[in-house]
């Protein structure tokens, strides 16, 4: 067994600072993931060379994959680093260094953490909400059957970590492609009895630029998604929906 | 009544990055659909009705003639050329390398197999861009020309393959544009949400990869079989200067001297 892991971080003091490589060596205890790993880094902030640094900045909340706040690139790959284990990363061996850089695609605020809020604003974009505000107690919503339940609650266990927008190679300045997050968010609400007086509007806004079109059905998502959302389905039902609101748009508008 | 306004959202900071989704907004969802479209109608068929047709070089020079005399003998062939074959290729080969320029493949990362088939979509389809290009160019539009001479067919296509380098490039390109066919045919499929089930796409991907070997391996008998077989002569239908055909002659005791021929 190791007695230390190596770690390599790409750090950066702020949005416009220039992007640095900082090295670290961790005392080695059974267990960890990386986010122990970068709070032992935060109880002692010294690099490998001895040289004394700041603590790294991370997002981080829950520490148990449900927040989905702390993906970054694990040995250059995305994924959650509270579920990312230590003991799986450094090789046969044990002795690999582990490499962790912020998500590539998303405006970089500190060191690893990233600002997403493109995933919020696309949200919002296709009204990703159940509409139930009003100016009296609309009562109880109408019943949901179980197999529309069934339908919905693997998309309702996404936890917008961007990791499905990081993967895509669709998902770029270029295109400015809305993401497989989104798309499924959509269809959950669409799904859902009440949220569905909101189904047109969503349909529209995926029809837009950016929208549903945009992807190259690389699977990217699918595959890197943590919590198995079923997303090229998602995106496969969605693309009809989308494709059918837009004729019904131009022969009955 | 309320009097006062609703105050005013904050004004959305402009985000670095990418931009989010322009809800509703632009033509893109019509010109991207209408490339995926053409893929499948009219240019797949198209591919498919080519190389089907060019199996008949099998048989030698005088059916391929046969065969390439009955498609431009079709009714108002050079309106259908262009209106069924060359305005939605151009359309689907520019929109695609748009398409294509704006990927970020990342199979270095993430080599998946759906990945890979992004970037091999690609990849093929730029192989067959510049191909189609040549093609048009040495084989329709230049040289002998077929749609007059029917019969020259089988010559033009052995003298091109005759060249190793020429027959390589077409060993390539088939076995590109029958991959792109087949893959866009199993891509239409899942973005237009006919299967959007894994197991409806894993079933149809094996409808697509079979169908498409099926394609690729005609076209490839096709060609051995044109680069195998003796040397054609140059035309097996050649225009023939000495039968010219008689003028109808009024006959005697016509009743209607303006239709010669029609005696009653």
């Amino acid at each position: 067994m190791p007695s230390t892991i190596k770690v390599e971080i790409k750090r950066q003091s702020n949005p416009d600072a220039p992007a640095t490589t900082e090295k670290f060596e961790v005392p080695y205890r059974s267990g960890m993931n990386i986010t122990s790993l970068l709070g032992e880094i935060a109880l002692n902030p010294v690099d490998v060379s001895g040289r004394a640094t700041t603590p790294i900045t991370y997002d981080s909340n829950c520490l148990e994959e449900i927040c989905g706040s702390c993906a970054m690139l694990i040995n250059g790959k995305a994924s959650m680093a509270c579920s990312a284990l230590v003991d799986k990363l450094t090789g046969p061996n044990k002795d690999q260094t582990i490499t962790l850089a912020p998500l590539s695609k998303f405006p970089i605020v500190r060191d690893l953490a990233v600002d997403r809020s493109v995933l919020f604003e696309n949200l919002k974009k296709v009204k990703a909400w159940v509409p139930i505000d009003g100016s009296y107690d609309l009562g109880a919503g109408p019943k949901q059957a179980p197999q529309i339940q069934e339908k919905r609650y693997p998309l309702s266990n996404c936890i917008s970590c961007t990791i499905c927008m990081e993967v895509c190679p669709q998902f770029n300045d270029a295109t400015g492609f809305v993401g497989a997050a989104t798309i499924a968010q959509a269809k959950l609400f669409n799904l859902d009895p009440s949220g569905a007086v909101l189904k047109e509007e969503r349909l529209r806004a995926l029809a837009g630029d950016g929208g549903i079109q945009e992807c190259g059905f690389a699977q990217n998502c699918v595959q890197a998604c943590p919590k198995q959302l079923p997303l090229t389905e998602a995106i496969s039902d969605m693309g009809r929906d989308v494709f059918i609101q837009q004729v019904k748009d131009l022969f009955a508008r | 009544m309320a009097t006062a306004a609703p105050p005013a959202p904050p004004a959305a900071p402009q985000l670095r990055g990418v931009q989010p989704l322009r809800a509703g907004e632009g033509h893109s969802f019509f010109w991207r659909k209408l490339h995926s479209l053409t893929g499948i109608v009219p240019i797949g068929a198209f591919l498919v009705e080519h190389i089907v047709s060019n199996y008949e070089i099998v048989n030698g020079p005088l059916a391929y003639a046969k065969q390439v005399l009955f498609l431009n003998s079709l009714p108002l062939v050079r309106v259908l050329e262009w209106v069924f074959i060359f305005i939605p290729l151009a359309y689907h080969a520019l929109y695609g390398v748009f398409i294509a320029i704006r990927g970020r493949s990342n199979v270095n990362v993430y080599p998946w197999a759906g990945n890979w088939m992004y970037l091999s979509q690609r990849i093929t389809g730029l192989i067959a861009f510049f191909y189609i290009i040549q093609h048009l160019y040495r084989q329709r539009f230049t040289g002998v020309s077929l749609p007059e001479h029917p019969g020259a067919a089988f010559a033009k296509v052995q003298h091109e393959l005759a060249n190793p380098w020429m027959l390589a490039i077409y060993v390539i390109a088939m076995i590109a544009t029958t991959w792109h066919f087949s893959y866009g045919v199993w891509l239409f499929a899942a973005k237009w949400g006919i299967t959007p089930g894994d197991k409806a796409r894993k079933k149809f991907g094996w409808v697509c990869g079979l169908g498409g070997a099926a394609l690729c391996l005609m076209g490839l008998i096709s060609i051995y079989a044109v680069v195998t077989a003796p040397p054609a002569p140059e035309d097996v239908m050649p225009e023939q200067p000495g039968i010219t055909l008689l003028k109808p002659s009024t006959p005697p005791n016509s009743t209607n001297p303006t239709q010669p021929g029609a005696v009653r």
